[in-house]
């Protein structure tokens, strides 16, 4: 038998397509041939690539591959972005996975920890969204790419809508690599709005019987953000937005950042704040951020992916986001990531859990997450030259040493000291820590982001300024003063908490003028998401989930 | 387009809103600690106010009787001491010749206390007739999902008006009571669209079931609370057959349907979307209310 | 359902306050209210009563408190508390809600 490692390449390519034969007609497949073909183009050992990541899932070929069993397809190499759905599971079950390469297991977090509990989930590594699409071009490159587009014309040219996301990352290392490109599509026409993937890229094309799966991921209901977080989003814009002059910047999904965008033009607006900070996005198209982009707070957005019901809304502010010469969105995960890591004043999200040193995760012993793309933005590039005010000054308050960058990126945590129903997010030590995930991971700690690289702790009670800390002593009181009445919050000392508030490394909200008592929900540019649509004259078109008219 | 939501507020917050300035006195405030022994045995916190602030308070200068339940406690359910309370105001309303203001919040009887919840109800809405008998105006407002369900979706119909926002609710069984009696085809309770669509403010403003639809704000609800604070009328013979003779008639137009935007079509609504955008009288606006 | 009373050492309050007692928040999950009354006595400690309806968190519970009083100058004032699994930060909130209702009045 030929296998992938004793043919060159190419000639193994054509034999693979020879093999499919007459079940395709050019390049073009019809559904009920998908596993057969399938069976036919992947070979033992293949490192095999399933195009999926938080949002958009090449669900339909996933879904046929794990109609196959282990006779079928073994031994192969698993390598994709994000482990969602049940099909990518069946594919463990049955055993046909030697080793599995990824980023982040979002719903299917509770079944990869039993996977890992059963031994049958051989994880290489846990990566970032950028690491493994680099290691596509170095030591995973794809035999097999499996992907998702939204239209294919007759000669095989993709159109992939709002949701590019990951597929150029994927097709170029597969097809300069004489490996195969097999596309899903929502359906095939005579003339694409604009061509995203080139025909002579793509190998093979089915028109999958239901639209690829697109996950809502960016849609927060107003309704849901408590006066709490209205104040902690008080207290970020006044103590680091405002103080830094932040200009370029990403927000994480949560709640937390959802209520500063909401507040930017009303609090924001009465700080005198418009045209000073927030101007240059890296984030999807957040239904949240309507309010500010029509009242002409923001320059522009660049998207690692889209969301669901943006797409007409977009479309019209072409001014702000990246469209196509069609006039529809467009984004890209990678060049995404890759303008987080580098091009951007601050990066700010949440996290399930924060130990004292600064690390944090999403990793419990029940539910294997991982990563996804915030360690991409959430670290310090050292890389980096070009300054901005806020770099250089986050900068000077670290105090950089003779070998050191005279600038920081702002890596900002804001959480609650709290999770929903009284779960501490600071703890002494992060359960990611446990003994039994650190050796399914060969000694490698799932780190969300490393304390090293957060400048800023936002939480109720206030902020800790961990750049400005001057040992780890210190940080680690920074943490606990801010750590409210969490078992960690609760071992700080009244004399240092005082002594680091004296120097401005602590700071309460009414240190940087913000009232407790001013913080509700009333301040919000809108407090429900029919007051988004209205914002935008009718042109969101929220998920039905969502719709109470 | 900020500002304070009227559905989002407490029902203290609620009434301090409405009243004029300093005029609410409240009646067994929460100091007396008047509260459910009931829930008290069965380990579930207790309230202060039992779920229902009442009092008198004056709204334009007009000394009025109010009362607010609190949808977050055990869903503003009706139990001994929330209806002896209810009752009470009512009954006082009526006996001072005094206009009575309901603010609801609540899914109907308080299961945990057996039927003095029902009782409650019932004596109350005799409460409603004697003050309505007496020309006392009675007025019941609904503007939050929680609404007026069960007993009190029955006891609100009986005031002389009904004031509701497009975020009230308003029905006798719940959505989900709904679909677990007649299936997911005849209705499906997380579909919100269709539940609003059924039971929500706009919807029954249209049908006539509410006699105002208000911004959801406090200045609207009270402009609308003071505008309706005039008149009252007997309930009558005369005046339950016309209503059956009503109910009958839409039955026959809309009984058929399953889309209600067949119903919004039918009372008048010519844009649909656009109606389904707008809120109080800019929605009012873009329908003829057959009535 | 846990129950616990005690009391803080904390400044007397002003002499003059808008009103005898005020109310904020309310009963509902993960929510509380809590109500404030001046007269209690001695007039240089807080009274506190809780009742909460998720037992195991008496330590956070009575540091929360325990800060309260000796920020505010609350001596004097009885502190009753029905809780139905409200975090720190919103037992924190509602007692300065209410606290600046019983000085200041309603706004």
């Amino acid at each position: 038998m030929i296998t992938a490692k004793t043919a060159l390449r190419r000639q193994n390519k054509a034999q693979r397509i020879e093999r499919v034969g007459k079940l395709a007609r050019g390049k073009f497949v019809s559904p009920d041939k998908v596993p057969e073909i399938l069976r036919r183009i992947i070979e033992p050992g293949d490192i095999l690539c399933l195009e999926g990541d938080n949002q958009k899932q090449a669900d339909f070929l996933a879904n046929q591959l794990a109609t196959l069993e282990n006779k079928d397809l073994r031994d192969i190499h698993l390598v994709m972005s994000c482990i969602t759905l049940p099909a990518h599971i069946e594919l463990f079950k049955k055993g046909m996975i030697k080793q599995v390469d990824f980023c982040y297991a979002g719903p299917q977090g509770g079944a990869v920890a039993d996977l890992v509990k059963a031994k049958k989930f051989p994880v290489g590594a846990i990566h970032t969204y950028n690491e493994l699409y680099a290691r596509y071009y170095i030591d995973l490159t794809p035999r097999v790419a499996l992907i998702a587009a939204a239209q294919a014309d007759r000669k095989g040219n993709l159109f992939l809508a709002a949701n590019t996301e990951e597929t150029p990352a994927i097709v170029e290392p597969t097809a300069f690599s004489d490996g195969i490109v097999f596309a899903q599509v929502n359906e095939i026409v005579d003339k694409l709005p604009r061509i995203d993937i080139p025909a002579d890229q793509v190998d093979l094309v089915v028109q999958a019987p239901y639209p690829m799966h697109l996950q809502a991921l960016f849609t927060r209901d107003p309704a849901a953000i408590t006066d709490v977080q209205v104040l902690m989003a008080m207290v970020a814009l006044r103590g680091i937005y405002e103080k830094y002059e932040v200009q370029s910047l990403n927000h994480g999904v949560g709640f937390n950042t959802a209520a500063i965008e909401l507040l930017l033009p009303t609090y924001g607006e009465r700080l005198g704040l418009k045209g000073k900070i927030c101007k240059y996005w890296m984030v999807n198209p957040l239904p949240t951020l309507i309010p500010a982009i029509e009242s002409g707070w923001v320059e522009s957005v660049f998207a690692v992916g889209g969301e669901v019901g943006m797409e007409r809304y977009t479309a019209a502010r072409s001014d702000v986001f990246f469209t196509g010469r069609d006039g529809s969105f467009h984004s890209n995960r990678a060049m995404g990531q890759l303008a987080g890591h580098y091009a951007i004043d601050m990066f700010i999200g949440a996290s399930l859990q924060i130990d004292i040193n600064g690390n944090s995760s999403t990793v419990s012993k029940n539910r294997i997450t991982g990563f996804g793309g915030a360690p991409n933005m959430g670290c310090q590039p050292t890389g980096r030259r070009h300054p901005t005010k806020a770099w250089l000054k986050a900068g000077a308050e670290a105090n950089p040493g003779p070998g050191s960058p005279p600038g920081r990126k702002l890596v900002v945590q804001m959480v609650e000291t709290f999770q929903a129903g009284r779960v501490p997010t600071f703890v002494e030590e992060l359960d990611a820590t446990d003994p039994s995930i650190r050796k399914a991971l060969h000694g490698v700690t799932p780190v969300m982001i490393y304390g090293d690289d957060v400048t800023h702790v936002v939480t109720e009670e206030g902020i800790a300024n961990l750049a400005a800390c001057r040992s780890i002593a210190e940080r680690q009181a920074a943490i606990r003063a801010v750590a409210g009445y969490t078992p960690v919050g609760l071992k700080r000392k009244k004399r240092e908490t005082e002594d680091l508030r004296a120097r401005g490394i602590v700071q309460l909200p009414e240190d940087v003028g913000v009232r407790p008592s001013e913080a509700s929900r009333s301040l919000l540019a809108t407090q429900d998401i029919k007051g988004l649509v209205r914002w935008s004259n009718g042109l969101y078109d929220p998920p039905s989930q969502f719709v109470d008219w | 387009m900020s500002g304070v939501l009227f559905h989002e507020q407490t029902a203290r917050q609620r009434i301090a809103s409405l009243a004029d300035a300093g005029s609410f006195v409240e009646l067994l405030p929460p100091p007396e600690r008047i509260t459910s022994p009931y829930l008290a045995q069965l380990g579930i916190p207790v309230s202060f106010d039992d779920g229902i602030v009442i009092g008198h308070a004056k709204i334009g200068g007009k000394k009025i009787y109010l009362a607010a339940q609190v949808g977050q406690f055990v869903g503003g359910a009706v139990g001994e001491i929330h209806g002896a309370k209810l009752t009470g105001l009512f009954k006082a309303a009526a006996r001072d010749k005094v206009p009575c203001v309901l603010i609801i919040e609540s899914g109907g009887v308080r299961l945990h206390e057996g039927s003095s919840g029902e009782i409650a109800i019932a004596e109350t809405m005799r409460a409603i007739f004697e003050c309505r008998a007496l020309k006392v105006p009675t007025i019941a407002v609904i503007a939050t999902d929680i609404g007026a369900y069960g007993g009190i979706g029955i006891l609100s119909t009986c005031c002389d008006y009904r004031i509701m926002t497009e975020h009230g609710r308003l029905g006798i069984s719940g959505p989900i009571v709904i679909e677990k009696w007649m299936g997911k085809k005849a209705y499906d309770s997380a579909n919100r669209a269709l539940v609003w669509k059924t039971s929500g403010g706009k919807t029954k403003y249209l049908l006539g079931d509410a006699d105002a639809l208000a911004h959801d704000s406090p200045e609207a609800v009270r402009d609308a609370i003071a505008r309706l604070l005039t008149k009252s009328s007997a309930v009558s013979l005369a005046s339950v057959k016309a209503r059956q003779k009503d109910l009958e008639k839409r039955l026959k137009k809309f009984g058929t349907t399953d889309d209600p935007d067949a119903v919004w079509k039918g009372m008048g609504v010519r844009d649909i979307g656009a109606a389904s955008l707008a809120s109080g009288p800019e929605f009012a606006a873009l329908a003829k209310r057959g009535k | 359902m846990e129950k616990f009373a005690k009391a803080f050492p904390s400044k007397p309050l002003p002499s003059k306050t808008a009103k005898p007692w005020a109310l904020a928040g309310v009963v509902g999950s993960g929510n509380l209210e809590v109500l404030v009354e001046r007269g209690g006595r001695p007039t240089d400690t807080m009274q506190c009563h809780v009742e909460t309806s998720i037992p195991g968190y008496k330590a956070s519970w009575l540091a929360a408190l325990a800060d309260f009083a000796h920020h505010y100058p609350a001596g004097g004032t009885k502190v009753t508390i029905n809780d139905q699994g409200a975090p720190p930060v919103l037992v924190n909130l509602r007692l300065r809600q209410a606290y600046d209702h019983l000085t200041k009045g309603d706004k």
